[in-house]
This record gives C-alpha cells, structure tokens and sequence, in this order.
C-alpha cells in the first residue's frame, strides 16, 4: 500500500511540471500585459518601464520560471499585483465561502441523487421512470443562468423568501441565511445528471447474475438494494464524484458573481481581467495539485469500497 | 475638597420628616458631586457627535484595490481613502460650479513667483487615529506629513499611477528620482528645494513652471496625509491598514466583499453652514442641516455587488439605503426626469447628477486606413463618425440617462459653455455623398474600398461586456448603412489598453472623468507631446498644441476658457474623435437619508449627511 | 441434412438490431423525429430559405408578443434636432457645403423612416428584430458550433485514445501525461488560454476551444476500449495473416468501438451547446453581427427586469426542446447499441 503510494505521489511529480510550465508560458505570452493597466489613466513609457522592472517581469523567461518554481515550493507566491495582498492570504480567505457554498452542495446533490436513483430502479421501465427520467432532461437542457437570474427575481425578490445577495462574517449566518438560495439552485441544476448516470450506473447492476442469485436465496429487496447493489454501484458513483470536486472548486463562479459571495471562482475571472499574475498562476497550481490529489483519494477509495480491486 | 456623605447622614436624611417650613432639597455636596461626575463622563467620552446607531448601506459596482492610495487608482478605493485621509483642501459642499476650501490649512495658500510657490500653514491640533505603532502617544497632523505624502509618489519602487500630478512639476525632485533609480532605495530624509517644511505647521512647495491647476491635483482625493510611522510600521499590510486624520476610519475590510467604516470618535468635526447654490434641493438640505453637528452618521457599510439586478433588487428590499440607479430599472423607476409614483410613494428621493465625464471612439492618427491628415482621410473619418447614431446610445445604450457631448469639457467644468454646439451630428446620406466625392467607391461585395482599390476594413477593439456589445451593435447598424465593412474584435482589458497606448489599435472607445474640475484634464487627451503618454489617438496637430500651450500659461478665467473652445473647434476640424455622450446618474435613495448632493468631483460624502431616525 | 440447401439463418449485425430496438421505442422516435425537424430548419435557415433578413429591423425597440398587445415606447427622449453649426477651422467645410446644397435639391437630404410594426408574433429585441426568426438564426449558429465542435472533440478523442490504447508502453504514458495536465487545469483558464493563443475571435474560435477542451472524456473511453480488444482473438487472427498496425486498429478494431464514439459526439453535441451560452456570457461567443442561442439568452439577462421575457423564453424554450430531444435519442441510442440491457 505504502508503496502504491509512493509510487503515485512520485508520478505526480512530472504532470505537476508539465502544468507549471505550461500555465507559466501561457499566461506569459498570451495573458495580457499586467504593466499598462496598473499604470493608471495617464502613463509614459518610463513609467512602464519602471512598473515592469518592479514586477519582476522584464527579467528573461528562464529566471522568471526558476522563480516561479521556487515560489511553488516554499508556497510564498508574492502579492498580488493589483491589490498588494498577499497571494496565500487571498486563496486561505477566499476558500471558506466557496467551501461554504459547494461542500454542503455535494454532499446534498449526491445523497438526494442516489436516494432517488435508488427509489427509480425499484420501478424502472414503468410510466413513472420514463416521465421522471423526461422531466430530468428537460430540467438539464436550461442553461444554469436562466435558472440563476430567473431565481433570483423571484424568489429572492417576488416572494422575499432568501436574500437577494450577500454574504456575512460568521458560519452559520452564511450557510442558512445567505447559502440557502445558492445552494437550491445549484442543486436544481445539478441533481438531473446526477440522477440520470446513478440511475444508469444501478441498472447496471440490477442485471447483474448476482441478483439473480439473491433473489432466488430469498433475501429481501430492500437487502439486495441496499447491501449488494448500492456497494457496487458505489464505485462509478464515487469516480464520477470525485472526479467533479476539483471543477467545482472554480466553476461556481456564475453563482459567486450573481450572489456576491466572495470566493475563489470570483477571485479568478477578476485577476483574469487585471492579468494578475501571481493570483492566477497560483489558483492554478492549487487546482491542479487537488486534481491530483482527489485521483489518488478516488483510487485509494476504490479499494476500500471494492476489496476485488488490486492496486498496483 | 468634597467628600462623600457617609451613609448614616444620607439614611437620616431621607428619614427626616418634611418640615413644612422648609422643603427638602438635594445636600449641596451630592449636586456638586453628581454634577462632576456626569461632567468628567462627557469629557472622557468621544467628542464626535456621529451616532453609532445611525448605519449607512451603500453598494459598490466594482472591488477597490485596497487603501494604499499611492499604489491605485481605482475609483472604489478612493471613495473610501476621501473619507479616512484629509487632504489640505476640499471642496465646498453645495457650491457650484465648484470651489476650493481649506480643509486642514487653515486658509487657502499664499501663492507667489507667478504661481510658483504655495505656501500652507496647517491647524494646529488635527491627531491621526491611535494605533500600536504609534506607542501610545497622540500623534499630530505635521507639515511634514504632506512633504512625506507627495514623495511616496514619485518613488519609483511604488510605481504609482497618479504619479502624472506631480512628475516633474517640484523643483529638485527629479535628482531624487534618479537617485533612486540608480540605488533602488528612495531617500525620503534627503532635503528637496521644492518641498520644504520651514516649521511644523508650513508647508513650503516651489513649482519648476506655472502650473494654475496644481491646487486641484493636490485637492485629489490620493494626497491625504499619510504618517511615515505607518507606512514602515505595516510594509506588507498596508493597503488594508489605512491610518489617517478623517472622519472615518476603516473597522472591518473583507476584500472583495465588504468594507465597514465607523466615524472616528475623535474628530474634530464641524458645524453644518453651507450655502444654497440657489436650487430648490439645495434650500431643502440647508433646512434640514443648518447647524447640524457633523459628521452624524456612525457607522457606513459598504457590499460590493456587481451585477446590476442583485443591487437593484438589494434596494428596493431596504437592504441598500443610497445607490446610483442601474441602468436596468431605469424604465421602472423614472418617468422621464422624475420618480415613477411607485417610487415616491414609497418616500424614495431623486437627484438627477451630470457626471462630469465624456464618452468618445478614438481613431489612431498612426493608422494606414484612418490616421492622416490629408482631406482624403479627413473625409473618412468624418463620415464614420456621421454614421454613429447618438440617440441609439443615449437611448439603448444608456437607456436615457445621458446627454449629447457637444465639447470635450463636460457641464459643471472649468471651461464649459453650455451654447456649444458641436459641428458634426447624425447625418446618413451626407455620409454617403462624402464617401462618394472622396472616391471610395463600392466594390463587388456593397462594401467601400479604399480610393485607390485597396480593401477598406475597419477594425473596432472591443470589450466583452455587454454594454460594449450594445456599442458594437449601434457601429455595426450605422456603418452598414454607409457601406463600410467593419470587424469588433474582442480582447481582455489589459491587452487593449496596452495596445491603446502604444497607438496599434485602429478604433476604440474611450471614457473619461475628471480628476479635477477644469477642461485641461480633458484636453491634454489630444495635446501632441502626449503621444505615447496617455493621448491614445496619436494626434499630433501643430495648431491644436500651440492653442494648448497657450491656454496653459494662462490663469484660470474667461480667457484660457476661449482658447478651449478653439480647440475643441480644431479637434472637429481634424475629425479625431466621435465625440458621445455625458452620462447622468440617477441617485435614489430611502426617505430616511438627508444631507445628500452629489459633488461632481468629491465623492465620500458620509460626513455631510444625515439619516433620519425611525420615530417607533 | 443437407445444409447447402437449407439457407443459413441470417444474423443481423449490431447496426440493425439496434435499429430494430430503436424502432420500437417510441420515446426515442418522437425524440429523433424532433432533432430531424431541427436539422431541416438549419438546412432551411442556411441555404436562406427562411430567416434570412432576421437583421431587418422591422419593429419598434421591445415590441412585444401580439397576444399581449402594444406597450408604450422605453424611453420617450426626443433629442432638440438644431442644424449644426459651421466650424469655420474645417478644411472639408466648402467641400460638405456644397453637397449639402445638391442633396438639397435632389431632395435625398432626408432618410424616408420606415413604418415601424408595434407588435410581432413573438415579439421583438432591442433592435427591433423578430425573435422568431432570431431563434431560427440561433438554432442554426448554435447547432452548428455544437455538432461541429462535438465531431472534432470526438476525432480528437478518438485518435489519441485509439493510439494510446493500442501502442500502449511509453506512447501510452506520454498521452496519460498531456491528459493529466490538461484535466488538471480548472476548465475555465484552458478556454482563456485557448481563447488567447487563437487571438482570432469568430465562430471558428468557439468551435476550436470547444473542441480542444472537450476531447479527454472521449480519450479515456475509447483508450479503455483499445486497450480491452486489443488482446482478443479476432485481433491476433488478424496479426497472424500480417495486418499492420494502422489496418487493425482502423479496419478490424474501430468499427467494434465505433457506437462509443458515436454515443459520446451525441453526449458533446448537448454539452456544447450548453457550453456556448456560458462562453457568451464570458465574451468569447459569438461576434456582433451573428447571432446564436448563447448571444440571444446573454441580452435577455438585463431584459427580465425590464418586464421583456419574450427572448429569454424564446431560446430557452428552442434550446430545452431540441437539447432533451437530443438528450433523450442519446439515451436510446446507447441503451439501443449495448445488448446487455434489456
């Protein structure tokens, strides 16, 4: 097992490279000149020279890179060049109300989708399954945004049930009073793939000869459900959450922006606009460490749930 | 020396029977004490009248970048520093057009040598808000302070951009600036010529040629007075540690989300006597204030909330107590100049403000299909700029609250003269014959080419909001109509603007709002030696620069105004820009405000207002 | 038993019995006859049969639906239209004089207004555009860039997986390591990225990001595939009479994987198109002039508040319609070519 993982932590060493170097050459070529908009409405060319020197980035690429990596390693990115906050300072404050937003989000969307998943094989093929299964693709064809302005003015605005924006200073102020409306329309959006792909990964295994077996041993429905197919299931459930964690982190950024919540997925379109170096580049590199990093937890995972399984 | 009755005398006091010949008085030595006490109290306590219950909620459209105002430019930002750091002039309140008061000078300044040198002597007994740094000691507003403010600005570690109010404009500064080119480190106890404190209280600053607008650059809301001790005592938090001598001072800063001010209990304060400008609002506030203890407001909560239907919606639930309207409610708020009667049922209030800004398309002068001085180009530009249909965008684009830009100086400066019209206006199928006479004839496809055959593409740099988009779209429609085939290509800000300075973009739009109130800030957009530093068209016109020389060595007044209605009258003649629109915002705000007008160049305003309390 | 005159039974293969399966299902014609219906009104829309003068302004700014009737104009602003004054510094000033004398006299100095209609069947944008045929127009960019950018994305897919599956050793590990680091940065700095290198903003740019960004899902699949027929018989029958290596992954093994691709261009056609109204609302979507789904439901996002719901339900009711039909043919079609289920 120790040695699995080593192995693994080890070959994340080169895609960790592979990252760093691409992220670093792309946002140094094309992400735009960060000198001309920190240098204010009237600027000479003195001035920008001045302002390149003192962001380090007149210095030849090599240098540049070999700094970056240094600021990798002992995770001091800089501050950022809009602002002057500290980059880590940024990235630690900023991660709460995202984490605010999208851990009770999964962990809802995931437990509510199996659950129905669950309750939908019982009666698959049936009238109900089908028009159940309708509604879910009509639910999924209507693009996040018109769910979000469309929640917003009413529910918000019309029927004064949840604020209209905001975000406060402690826990649970955030996570019942200014979450609430968030957190329900990111789950009307995201339960229908959920429910349709758990539905699938459960038939899967109701056709399964085991079941067969069970059922001809005599063992309740609700045993076989819960017990048998469940813990089968659970491995493409588990792939295909994990594997969606890591977009979550900076994909909520429509809901962030429309509810003002300050998190990370805002923090990168701003420093995007800005071309804030140090704040992008350092958002990247976290993302993709917690890929990594969620692949491996998914593998190990994997093993725990699935003793046939063998990591090699 | 009073001492306190002892119990058993007050027991036997109270016990005594009323005599009916004397009537029972308070013992002389209790009235002296309690009085004392209630005294001491008072004295110990804050001398701000601001009252902690009185809470105003205001919204941003956009973050600031922090409170270190050397180091942004950011408009959010300087709302917040106007309130936390004094400047040592300000702005009348209600005056108009608008006037330079001293704020912690004591008078407006000595000036001599031809407006070479100013001369300020500041109040005595003006104390920064305490802070450990500080050590506990009361740490006073010295001349010094402003000598050490304006140097921060010209170091180039700081790479400031407001650094243009003061490049090269003090004497003996620019050895210093080299200095610290060379060595990395700016010596800030290094004696300067031109900024020299000869007492605590004075402020000596000796200019390197005319310059009559320099009282307002030091006016902008960046040079409040910082203290040294803060900027070394927090090198890397200073943003989101602003120490400063106003009436507010900064609580609680989430950035990107919240910023809290509460007034700074030990303000001086003032006393609430400005004049009426003569307008009905104006009357109605000297009603309301006159003699007002100032400032009243206790605590100010700023959300930065950026999308347009979140703020409106924010409002009108009363989480939002003063906001500009979005341009979005705009049809259900306003009816035509005046609140909808939904509104005013509600008590909401209006004020109409002109903001003193211009919108206009900028054609690059260095450009091989639009730039050039010769009749021919002329003429191109001339008709691209016939072909933009200005009431489209006032109505679309600013769904009605703007005005059409006749000159470059907008309403409310320096400068501005409201007869002005502008000589180009909306006129299609003079377009059209233009084009014609100048020979860019159609080609195979309906669209021009240049006179010599060659393909005529026009390239727009645009944006991806949506109100770009819009703008694009008003482009699209009216040079359709000429036969111009043209392309908006949409890049990331940052790319633009540098691509603007460096003059390789063909057509871009601008916006502009004034720094300060006189129609040189303005014009020094198009003034040749600019090129390259800011005036983004390229235009180098001989005739128009000789005008801006002159204007600029004039003093402030009828003649220097004449020179710039010249020259706006040059820039149509060489067709340089589209000149657009004026914007106007719409501010509404809850019944309970008071005290509230928009100055057109100050915009932290929490000092000057009032909120009435809720009588239960 | 003679054998050569009893005819052997017929076996269909697997195209045909998922055909037969599909037919039976009628969710799945109703969903497909719907999609075709889409396809014929691009086919309509692009050869110019229909909407081809959506960009005609025919309406007053926001008429509404003509069920609901006409509503009074936004904004009543009438600019004070004075003739401008002579700037005498003009060196065009004799020039433009002039023709204003001879327009004058030709009496083409004025533009003839068309009449405007206050009311359209669905109503009208900002412009005055119809949205009936604005959503037309929609379909047919949106459509478009979504199967356009679905096929590439799955040719991309495909390629890379089917050489990676097959060669497997380091070829293998190189393609694992640019798939890692592509699925490790966050989606949304790979499309700015893309965005940027390809500078040129147009509808082939979308297609492009789309299709650069979008092609690992298919990669893994058709990668397990490779890897999982790679070792069976029909595979080392055809290395024992001499196939190369190109012919037995294209000619022997691709037609036994080909319905995973043919699922998974589906599955990106809905994805895509979903995605294109996110890009728009970022600013890489379509360019002023053209119109999709994603620009159409970008304007409607100030219209609500404004009370002018007509385009925002337009394109999202165009758009939920064709991406559940789509959705649902995709299920069936899976369900169809895998012969287990059932």
């Amino acid at each position: 097992m120790t040695a699995y993982l080593l192995r693994r932590l080890w070959q994340m060493i080169p895609t960790l490279l592979g990252v760093i170097v691409l992220v670093f050459f792309l946002f140094n070529w094309v992400g735009g000149d960060p000198a001309y908009v920190l240098a204010g409405k009237m600027s000479n060319p003195e001035q920008i020279a001045n302002i390149r020197a003192q962001l380090g980035i007149d210095q030849p690429y090599t240098v540049q890179l070999w700094i970056f990596i240094k600021q990798i390693v002992t995770f001091n990115f800089g501050a950022s060049w809009s602002t002057g906050e500290a980059v880590s300072s940024i990235i630690t404050t900023r991660m709460g109300p995202s984490m605010t937003i999208l851990i009770p989000l999964t962990i809802l969307e995931t437990v509510i989708a199996i659950a129905l998943a669950l309750g939908i094989a019982f009666i698959r093929g049936s009238l109900t399954d089908r028009l159940i299964m309708i509604a879910c693709t009509v639910g999924m064809s209507i693009s996040i945004l018109v769910y979000i302005i469309l929640g917003q003015y009413v529910f918000a605005y019309q029927f004064g049930l949840f604020p209209v924006q905001g975000w406060g200073d402690n826990l649970w102020e955030n996570l019942f009073h200014y979450s609430a409306l968030p957190i329900l329309i990111a789950l009307a959006v995201s339960v229908a793939p959920d429910l349709r792909l758990f539905r699938t990964f459960i038939l899967d295994e109701v056709n399964q000869d085991y079941v067969r077996t069970a059922r001809a041993k005599g063992l309740s429905e609700r045993r076989i459900v819960w017990v048998h197919i469940l813990r089968n299931a659970a491995i493409p459930i588990i792939t295909y959450v994990m594997s969606n964690l890591p977009a979550l982190l900076i994909g909520a950024f429509l809901i962030e922006r429309f509810f003002g919540i300050p998190g990370i997925g805002r923090e990168v379109i701003l420093a995007v606009e800005r071309s804030d170096f140090p704040v992008i580049k350092a958002i990247t590199i976290y993302v993709a460490a917690a890929t990594m990093f969620f692949n491996l937890l998914t593998d190990l995972l994997y093993q725990a749930v699935d003793p046939r399984v063998q990591l090699t | 020396m009073l001492t306190l009755p002892s119990a058993s005398r007050l027991t036997q006091l109270s016990t005594r029977r009323p005599n009916h010949r004397q009537p029972w008085r308070w013992p002389h030595q209790l009235v002296c004490l309690l009085a004392l006490f209630f005294i001491s109290t008072t004295t110990f306590c804050a001398t701000s009248p601001a009252d902690p219950d009185k809470v105003l909620h205001i919204p941003f459209e956009a973050a600031d970048d922090g409170f270190d105002m050397v180091k942004n430019a950011n408009l959010y930002s300087g709302w917040v520093s106007e309130s936390i750091f004094e400047t040592l002039l300000t702005y009348d309140y209600l005056a108009r057009p608008v006037k330079l008061v001293p704020l912690t000078a004591e008078a407006m300044p000595t000036i001599s040598n031809n407006g070479k040198t100013l001369v300020f002597h500041l109040k005595k007994g003006i104390f920064f808000t305490p802070d450990p740094v500080f050590k506990g000691k009361p740490r006073e507003l010295i001349a010094q302070d402003y000598a050490y403010s304006i140097k921060r600005f010209l170091d180039p570690a700081n790479r400031s951009p407001s650094l243009i109010f003061v490049n090269g404009k003090i004497v003996g500064m620019d050895q210093l600036v080299a200095a610290a080119k060379k060595s990395g480190k700016f010596d800030y106890d290094a004696p300067v010529a031109g900024l020299t404190t000869p007492d605590r209280y004075t402020l000596k600053i000796e200019l390197t040629q005319t310059d009559y607008n320099f009282l307002y650059c030091l006016t902008y809301s960046s040079f409040g007075a910082v203290a040294r001790e803060i900027v070394e005592g927090y090198p890397t938090q200073l943003a989101s540690h602003p120490v400063g001598t106003g009436p507010y001072m900064l609580q609680k800063y989430t950035p990107r989300s919240k910023i809290v001010l509460v007034a700074n209990p030990d303000y001086r304060g003032f006393i609430w006597n400005f004049h009426s400008s003569g307008t009905a609002w104006d009357n109605q506030l000297v009603k309301e204030m006159q003699g007002k203890k100032m400032p009243q407001i206790g605590k100010v909560e700023i959300s930065i909330i950026e999308e347009e239907q979140a703020r409106w919606l924010s409002f009108q639930n009363q989480q939002l107590d003063i906001d500009w309207l979005p341009q979005i409610a705009t049809p259900t708020a306003l009816d035509g100049e005046k609140l909808t009667p939904a509104m005013t049922e509600k008590g909401i209030k209006l004020f109409r403000a002109i903001t003193p800004d211009i919108t206009f398309s900028i054609f690059n002068f260095w450009d091989p299909i639009v730039g050039g001085y010769s009749l021919e180009k002329n003429a191109l530009r001339r008709a691209i700029i016939m072909s933009y249909n200005i009431d489209d965008d006032i109505i679309q684009l600013r769904m009605g609250q703007a005005i059409r830009a006749e000159m470059m100086v907008p309403p409310g400066m320096a400068g501005h003269d409201p007869a002005y019209r502008s000589s180009i206006s909306y006129n299609i199928p003079l377009a059209n014959q233009l084009l014609d006479r100048f020979g860019y004839r159609r080609g195979a496809d309906g669209y021009r080419t240049l006179p010599d055959g060659q393909a005529l593409l026009l390239k727009f740099a645009s944006t991806a909001s949506a109100s770009a988009k819009t703008a694009s779209e008003i482009w699209k429609r009216g040079l359709d109509k000429i036969g111009l085939h043209a392309v908006f290509l949409v890049n990331n800000f940052a790319d633009n603007v540098k691509a603007a300075n460096e003059c390789k973009l063909m057509i871009f739009g601008g916006a502009w709002q004034a720094d300060f109130p006189d129609g040189e800030n303005f014009l020094q957009l198009l003034y040749g030696p600019n090129a390259l530093h800011g005036n983004n068209a390229c235009y180098q016109s001989p005739a128009y620069d000789a005008l801006y020389k002159k204007a600029v060595s004039l003093p402030l007044g009828p003649e220097r105004n004449a020179l710039y209605v010249q020259m706006n009258r040059q820039m149509e003649a060489d067709s340089a820009w589209s000149l657009e629109t004026t914007r106007i915002r719409n501010w509404v705000m809850q019944p309970s405000i008071i005290g509230f007008k928009k100055h057109p160049i100050l915009n932290s305003l929490f000092q000057y207002m009032d909120i009435k309390k809720k009588t239960s | 038993m003679n054998t050569l005159t009893h005819p052997a039974s017929y076996s269909p293969g697997l195209w045909a019995l998922a055909w037969r399966r599909l037919r039976h299902d009628w969710v799945a014609m109703g969903a497909l006859s719907i999609v075709l219906g889409f396809l014929l009104l691009i086919l309509a829309s692009s050869t110019g049969l229909i909407a081809d003068d959506w960009d005609q302004e025919i309406a007053v700014n926001y008429a509404p639906p003509s069920f609901i009737g006409a509503q009074a104009p936004l904004t009543d602003i009438k600019q004070h239209q004075t003739a401008p004054p002579d700037n005498p510094l003009d060196p065009l000033h004799d020039i433009i004089a002039q023709l204003k004398r001879e327009m004058h006299h030709a009496g083409t100095d004025r533009i003839t207004l068309l009449e405007k209609r206050s009311t359209l069947p669905f109503g009208a944008d900002k412009w005055g555009h119809d949205i009936i045929k604005k959503t037309i127009k929609g379909a047919e960019t949106s459509i478009i860039v979504g199967l356009v950018a679905a096929v590439l994305a799955t040719l991309l897919g495909t390629i890379f997986g089917a050489v990676s599956g097959y060669f497997g050793g380091w070829i293998d590990d190189a393609f694992n390591w640019f798939y890692s680091i592509f699925t490790s940065i966050p989606y949304l700095l790979l499309i700015l990225a893309v965005a940027a290198v390809l500078q040129q903003k147009g509808i082939s740019t979308i297609v492009l990001i789309l299709a650069l960004t979008g092609w690992t899902g298919t990669y893994r699949l058709i990668r397990a595939e490779y890897m999982k027929h790679k070792v069976r018989e029909y595979v080392m029958a055809a290395d024992a009479i001499g196939a190369s290596h190109w012919r037995k992954m294209v000619i022997h093994i691709f037609p036994n994987v080909s319905h995973v691709a043919l699922v998974q261009v589906s599955i990106l056609v809905v994805g895509f198109i979903k995605a294109e109204v996110i890009l728009s609302f970022l600013g890489f979507g379509v360019p002023v002039g053209v119109v999709s789904w994603g620009s159409m439901l970008n304007e409607a996002q100030n219209e609500l508040i404004l009370g002018k719901w007509w385009q925002l339900t337009a394109a999202s009711a165009a758009m939920a319609l064709l991406v559940t039909a789509f959705s649902l043919f995709t299920d069936a079609l899976r369900d169809a070519l895998d012969p287990k289920l059932k």
